[in-house]
């Protein structure tokens, strides 16, 4: 489990993170969200005892990071960084071994195995990075990062330059690692892939704008709303639907009714459209996508 | 196991880029034909006796070198002694380059970061860079040095290749030499890791040269004779240094620094 606390980073005068506080717990994935520069590498980093921060504290399993624990503590984290960071002259096997060495695994070549053959790198264990293209390079790097099977997780844009099919691969090995109990945090710009993979999204522009489920925040800062279709003229049973939410309108052939609490009140429209005698040909939700909750987020001022 | 793990990697991608090798077996046979051109050569194609008029050998003899040596003998002996020290430059010239690339090559290769998100400690990290440059080049030198030898065996005057073997060689290959090149090493992963730019570095690299390039010059001119108990001493004093350097340069490191301000 993460823990970070009034998490700050200055540097000089320019505050890159301002006062974040937030918990990843244990089988759970957190999407960190926010516009370029928001901060979102710089805790990472911070999460990953890279950089220290100017005040804050970071705890990992109920141990702060500091230089004395960072060491140790750093054994059981797997960092994906902002660039895959492969030593080109070497091949993607020996890159990995490497790191399986540093990280002091007893039989390296079984879990590098399993590893290359999770991202499909089999074929090109012997190629050398220099090589591969920017996707692969992408995959030998987050190959890299769950080598030693970490409990905790910190991934700077996972799928960033993956092709879909590797992307949804990625996705079903993150929902693995959380039924295994790892703490994932990672930060992205593919709103999708928050909405789809995480269970709660932290949306970051230098502070902690928000911290939630992808459905709550939608909730709280979003209004839903419910498209009718009836038989005949819509406008005739404006009237009723009016007498439950008042911002009702027509719009074509729908009759467009904005709701706060769009699953808890759609069934009373129905029964008031029924009620006033409207012959209901369709009844169609519009749920608010994340990405305009995010906008909404980062564009208040 | 880190240290081996990253001493392991370091070497494999030396092995792998083998041209940069190439200016250290360059320094390395310059060391070796220049001697044998100056002292076998040159007075075989002139016909003039290097003893003739020149004093050396007297000098050698002042300085308790193989007294038993004839005069031709005793000043190719100490001529060969003299350009030995070549071997003491040759690793430290060849690896500066790939010790100043060290740290700031993977600043700019951004392979640093992930590395540092590891266990591995800067200590670690710092000796095996040094490590890695010094092998391969301590190897070549050493391969350097027997051909020189071999040169001085098939060439030199008889009893010139066995008087070679004196204590003071050995102080000066086994001792002396290694020492220097870990200190140049160290300093050069000192500046490596403090600097931008793989060029600037190197530049400044090129400054640890002059102090040993002094001391070539002053074994040459006389002016300082590096005696048996000399040898032990700058040895001793290397060794101190270099241990004194290696907390320098993991106090120097600042990972943050490194990490935010590499562009």
């Amino acid at each position: 489990m993460i823990v970070a606390s009034g998490l700050t980073r200055q540097f000089g005068t320019r505050t890159a993170v301002d006062d974040v506080t937030f918990d990843v717990r244990r089988g759970e994935i957190v999407a960190l969200l926010g516009p370029n520069g928001a901060g979102k590498t710089t805790t990472l980093r911070m999460l990953a005892g890279l950089i220290a921060p100017t005040r804050g504290t970071v705890t990992i399993d109920g141990v702060q990071l500091t230089r004395a624990t960072g060491g140790k503590l750093r054994g059981r984290i797997g960092f994906l960084t902002e660039s895959p960071g492969l030593w080109d002259r070497l091949s993607v096997r020996q890159n990995l071994r490497v790191y399986a060495r540093i990280y002091g695994l007893a039989d390296p070549e079984r879990p590098i195995d399993t590893a290359l053959d999770t991202f499909d790198l089999t074929p090109h264990a012997d190629a050398r990075a220099a090589e591969l293209s920017r996707g692969m390079r992408q995959k030998v790097a987050l190959a890299r990062a769950l080598l030693h099977q970490p409990a905790i997780l910190l991934l700077d844009e996972p799928t960033s330059g993956l092709d879909p099919e590797i992307t949804r691969g990625v996705r079903r090995l993150l929902e693995e690692r959380r039924a295994a109990g790892a703490s994932i945090l990672l930060s992205t710009h593919n709103l999708d892939e928050a909405e789809r993979l995480a269970d709660r999204v932290a949306v970051l522009q230098g502070g902690l704008l928000a911290l939630d489920r992808p459905a709550a925040l939608r909730q709280r800062l979003t209004t839903g709303r419910l498209l009718v279709r009836v038989a005949g003229d819509p406008a005739a049973h404006l009237d009723a639907v009016r007498r439950i939410a008042a911002a009702a309108a027509v719009d074509g052939p729908h009759l467009v009714i904005p709701l706060e609490r769009l699953e808890q009140q759609t069934p009373a429209i129905v029964t008031a459209l029924v009620a006033s005698g409207a012959e209901v040909l369709e009844v169609r939700p519009e749920i608010p996508a994340l990405e305009e909750v995010y906008l909404r987020l980062v564009n208040e001022p | 196991m880190r240290l081996r793990a990253l001493l392991a990697k370091e070497l494999l991608d030396l092995a792998r880029n083998r041209v940069a090798l190439v200016p250290v077996a360059l320094v390395t046979a310059v060391s070796i034909v220049v001697p044998l051109i100056v002292i076998v050569t040159v007075p075989a194609m002139t016909g003039r006796s290097l003893a003739e008029g020149s004093g050396l050998a007297d000098a050698a003899r002042l300085l308790g070198i193989a007294t038993t040596l004839s005069d031709e003998a005793l000043t190719q002996l100490f001529l060969f002694q003299q350009f030995l020290l070549l071997f003491l430059v040759t690793p430290i010239t060849g690896a500066m380059s790939l010790a100043a690339h060290a740290v700031v090559g993977e600043k700019q290769a951004r392979t640093l970061e992930p590395l540092l998100a590891t266990p591995i400690t800067t200590l670690e990290l710092l000796v095996a860079k040094v490590l890695g440059a010094l092998i391969p080049t301590l190897a070549i030198s050493v391969g350097g040095l027997a051909l020189y030898l071999a040169g001085i065996a098939a060439f030199g005057e008889p009893g010139v290749f066995a008087q070679m073997f004196s204590a003071r060689t050995i102080l000066l290959i086994v001792v002396l030499g290694p020492a220097a090149a870990l200190v140049s090493l160290q300093a050069a992963i000192v500046i490596s890791s403090r600097v931008n730019d793989p060029r600037t570095a190197q530049q400044f690299g090129v400054l640890i040269i002059l102090p040993l390039t002094a001391v070539f010059v002053a074994q040459f001119t006389g002016s300082w004779w590096l005696s048996t108990s000399w040898l032990l001493v700058t040895g001793l004093g290397l060794v101190l240094a270099w241990v004194f350097l290696v907390l320098f340069s993991v106090a120097l490191f600042e990972r943050e620094t490194i990490l935010t301000r590499w562009r």
